[in-house]
């Protein structure tokens, strides 16, 4: 519980009376190994405070007359505050970009070149765009320096990464990320209005992210855009995650403001979990959940039994403790598999919103050996036969890249028959429970020490999943 | 009934079989994959196939329009794994036919035959889920670093024998039958012919044609009984002749190159390939990444791919490596073409995918690529073997003349998937518990 006494800790504002110095956010995630860096970063807490502050508001209220408030999309219960409807116009605007630049009719390999145009169209009208829906003084907030950037700055970095990729023409959980990391920057810097908590909460998510959601649907379908990265049937959705933390909240059991988060059970009156494998179970709940409705739109796009192109939300359809024990779920799923993925983290820019300083508050992960998908990750030398370890090749111009590039020396040790992830989880029945981290209810901090969960659990590489060109784990 | 033919069959039945003849399976498949050279050398007639991405029933349906194993021969140029459902039953199922009928079946590797893709992309974790543990993943993974990282293709016929009736109303005929040979045929998946097209005859004294016609046809496809009329090809006979340009060669059919991705920059001849050191997990960078990794595309000499690993390379770089190494056609897979495959560079290049509705969502159509045998001169096999240098020297003559071989494409869609039961719900992941 924070110190104030609410369950939940909310993400701090800038106190617009002191100064302040903006950066031009940059990468910093150059390399596998830098993740376990941003995991300790006063970003990564950042995010992960605001994610939970949202994901806690979606759970349904205890009302004084003891009823039960829930909030389901198009809720009357939800007022949308004067940024909220801006934010909406601005989607709005976003969507008649879609008319503006129809698909490529002529052949084409599988994305649609056309969203190539959509995205320079809208990285043109950028600026114009933020500032029509946002605030002058929030865009123009200087920085104490006067050589430094405005806020502007910082803000348009992560609106332009929420929209996939013009280059590879696809989308995936990095460019949600930035679009949360967005409208967190908005929060910081005071763009929506004071009020109790979980009022502007789920306005955000009701009334911003999920038209977000919608329309990068429609983008999907329009330019039919890839997966960024895709684990087909093995991740959880080859595109997003956050509306499964936010729907299976609205499905959790009220809660007071003082309650601790439910970590199992479900509102009276929830949908069955099984429903997702259900047609018309997913068509009547869509309307008003994020949860289903972003598993209508598997059904939309995906040809097939639904157990075979999405085992895992059909194994997680079965999980018995209720939407809450979903939810928490969830929240972990998404620390280890978005936020800990270098994949998916590699191209978010730091800057003074989203510091790549440490937070000194968190706790150093382990310095366990982790062989996913990195540039430092390299392979394993398999047991017996031939050695499988890279040798520089007969041919001169072959070479295997650690042998020479000095990557070698930052290779941890590791034992001479197993990956260390199949170590990890290898044989035997899963007993990591114990070793997740914590992180699923409360930030970093110093009530909830922070490790880095692929550290120890090495669970499944699951999001996103599908269509796209494999590419290179290691790529930047 | 062997062990071997009884896993076959359960396999085929889309069931696993235990851990311990995985064991067994994989341990035998290393013996006979380390014999093999990095480029296999492979006799027409063969069926060529791309990406399956543990798509089984797709699978199942490419061997019910190309034929089975034995009766057909085949070539699948890698990525077996990952993403599908069906990895695990995809790719053991393909081992063991390797294993039973080891001259019937080629398997090269894909980019995805590796311990870090497989661990990124689904193969461990559909390991992990079916087997309890990652045995079978580690014994697969050894047997990737022993698949060869290329095949390539020998006496394959420059012409096709027409299949039969065809579609009128889709046939797109740049030639009349008479006037030309032909080239390429287009098949949908009931064996119907959707699209043909001829290349000119080209005369001279020493054609043979006329003769051709009258020797017995090749079935290229036994076991295909069930899609129309058996097909034809292997009459060619015109052999050196249609060069035109009195080349002695006794075939003028180049040879094709297989191989999952596409060129490196490092490689300049086929021998290249022999020299690397593939028995390993495939590397970051250099010969052997490329190989598995490169793209072909719309540019000129070589670009940065866009995949993080391997090039992009242009239809000049294609066009001087088929040039200097006597092949007529490079084929390779890696990249998803909605129709199926894809020709690229005046046919020098094509892309083959045989994953239809990829990830249940592309919508695209899979395609197989059949090469028939060149019967002509009692089926010598070409001289054009891509064996570096030959094409040098005394040859040279007739670099310029390499005729492609004839393709026969089968179309195909995805199988049905109304016949398959709904599993009992597994256990969660840690996440959830």
């Amino acid at each position: 519980m924070s110190s104030d006494g609410r369950s939940v800790r909310i993400l701090p504002k800038l106190d617009p009376s002191s100064t302040h110095n903006f950066i031009a956010p940059c990468k910093k995630i150059h390399e596998s190994q830098d993740v376990a860096a941003f995991l300790v970063s006063q970003a990564y807490t950042d995010i992960m405070t605001f994610l939970l502050q949202l994901n806690r508001s979606m759970f349904p209220a205890k009302l004084p007359d003891g009823t039960e408030q829930a909030w389901p999309i198009g809720t009357d219960a939800v007022q949308f505050s004067a940024p909220i409807r801006q934010l909406q116009g601005l989607l709005s605007k976003l969507e008649d970009l879609i008319q503006e630049v129809p698909p490529n009719t002529g052949p084409r390999r599988f994305g649609n070149i056309s969203f190539r145009k959509w995205h320079e169209v809208l990285e043109e009208r950028a600026s114009g765009l933020l500032r029509e829906f946002l605030p002058a003084e929030l865009l123009d907030a200087p920085s104490a320096d006067p050589e430094g950037p405005t806020a502007e700055a910082e803000l348009k970095a992560y609106f332009l990464g929420s929209w996939g990729s013009g280059q590879r023409l696809d989308y995936g959980t990095g460019h949600e990320l930035s679009f949360l990391a967005f409208l967190a920057a908005i929060w910081k810097l005071n763009g929506f209005p004071k009020s109790e908590y979980g009022v502007e909460e789920r306005a955000i998510v009701l009334g911003v992210i999920e038209p977000y959601l919608e329309l990068i649907r429609s983008l999907i379908k329009t330019y039919t855009l890839e997966p960024a990265g895709s684990h087909g049937v093995w991740g959880l959705d080859d595109n997003s995650f956050i509306p499964y933390i936010f729907g299976s909240a609205q499905l959790a059991p009220a809660v007071n403001e003082a309650d601790l988060t439910p970590e199992e059970g479900s509102l009276p009156d929830a949908p069955d979990p099984g429903g997702v494998a259900k047609a018309n179970a997913v068509s009547r709940e869509r309307r008003t959940n994020l949860y289903f409705s972003a598993v209508g739109f598997i059904y939309d796009v995906k040809k097939g039994p639904f157990w075979e192109h999405s085992p895992m939300l059909y194994d997680i359809s079965g999980i018995k403790a209720g939407w809450g024990k979903i939810n928490k779920g969830m929240v972990k799923m998404y620390n280890a598999e978005v936020l800990s993925k270098f994949p998916v983290v590699q191209h978010f820019p730091f800057g003074s919103l989203f510091s790549w300083d440490r937070d000194p508050n968190a706790i150093a992960p382990p310095t366990t050996v982790h062989a996913t998908s990195g540039p430092q990750a390299r392979p394993v030398v398999p047991d017996g036969g031939f050695s499988a370890t890279a040798r520089p090749s007969i041919d001169a111009g072959t070479k295997a890249p650690w042998a020479t590039s000095g990557e070698g020396m930052r290779v941890p040790p590791m034992g001479s028959t197993a990956a260390p992830w199949a170590a990890a989880r290898g044989s035997g029945p899963p007993v990591q429970t114990s070793a997740l981290p914590d992180t699923s209810r409360m930030p970093p901090g110093p009530m909830a020490p922070t490790r880095a969960p692929w550290a120890t659990s090495q669970a499944p590489p699951p999001p996103p999943g599908g269509d796209g060109p494999t590419k290179a784990p290691w790529a930047k | 009934m062997s062990d071997l033919d009884r896993a076959i069959e359960q396999l085929r039945a889309c069931r696993l079989i235990p851990e311990s003849q995985v064991r067994e399976l994989c341990y035998k498949a290393r013996e006979l994959l380390i014999e093999e050279g990095n480029v296999v050398s492979v006799d027409a007639p063969v069926t060529i196939c791309g990406d399956i991405h543990g798509q089984f029933h797709d699978l199942m349906e490419l061997f019910r329009v190309g034929g089975d194993v034995p009766d057909t021969n085949y070539l699948f140029m890698g990525d077996f794994v990952d993403r599908g459902f069906y990895s695990l039953e995809s790719f053991l199922l393909l081992l063991c036919l390797k294993v039973r009928y080891p001259d019937r079946i080629t398997l090269i590797r894909g980019n995805h035959e590796s311990r870090q893709i497989t661990t990124v992309y689904g193969f461990y974790d559909e390991c992990i889920r079916k087997y309890g543990s990652a045995n079978v993943w580690r014994y697969c993974c050894e047997v990737f670093d022993y698949l060869a990282l290329g095949a390539i293709v020998l006496g394959a016929s420059s012409e096709l024998e027409p299949t039969g009736p065809s579609l009128s109303d889709t046939t797109q005929s740049t030639i009349s039958f008479d006037d030309g040979e032909l080239k390429t045929e287009v098949l949908n998946s009931h064996g119907e012919v959707t699209m043909s097209s001829y290349r000119p005859r080209m005369r001279s004294s020493s054609d043979t044609s006329t003769d051709s016609r009258i020797s017995p046809p090749r079935d290229i496809s036994a076991g295909t009984s069930q899609t129309g009329p058996p097909l034809r090809t292997g009459a060619p006979g015109t052999g050196a002749s249609s060069d035109g340009n009195g080349s002695a060669s006794n075939s003028r059919t180049g040879a094709v190159l297989c191989v999952h991705g596409g060129l490196s920059p490092l490689i300049d001849s086929v021998d290249k390939i022999r020299l690397i050191d593939r028995k390993q997990e495939v590397p970051h960078e250099g010969a052997m990444c490329d190989l598995l990794w490169s793209d072909p595309d719309e540019i000129e000499g070589w670009g940065l791919s866009p995949r993080g690993a391997g090039f992009l390379f242009g239809g000049d770089i294609v066009k001087q490596f088929n040039h200097l190494n006597g092949l007529s056609l490079v084929a390779r897979a890696h990249q998803l073409v909605m129709e199926g495959y894809k020709e690229m560079f005046d046919g020098g290049i094509v892309t083959v995918w045989s994953a239809p509705n990829y990830c249940y969502r592309c919508g695209n159509v899979a395609a197989i690529l059949e090469l028939g045998e060149d019967t002509s001169n009692g089926g010598t096999i070409a001289r054009s073997n891509g064996e570096y240098g030959r094409s040098n020297g005394a040859m040279g003559q007739d670099m310029t003349t390499v005729v492609s071989p004839g393709r026969r494409y089968r179309v195909f869609e995805a199988a049905a998937q109304d016949t398959r039961g709904m599993p009992a719900k597994k256990p969660v992941a840690d996440y959830f518990l």
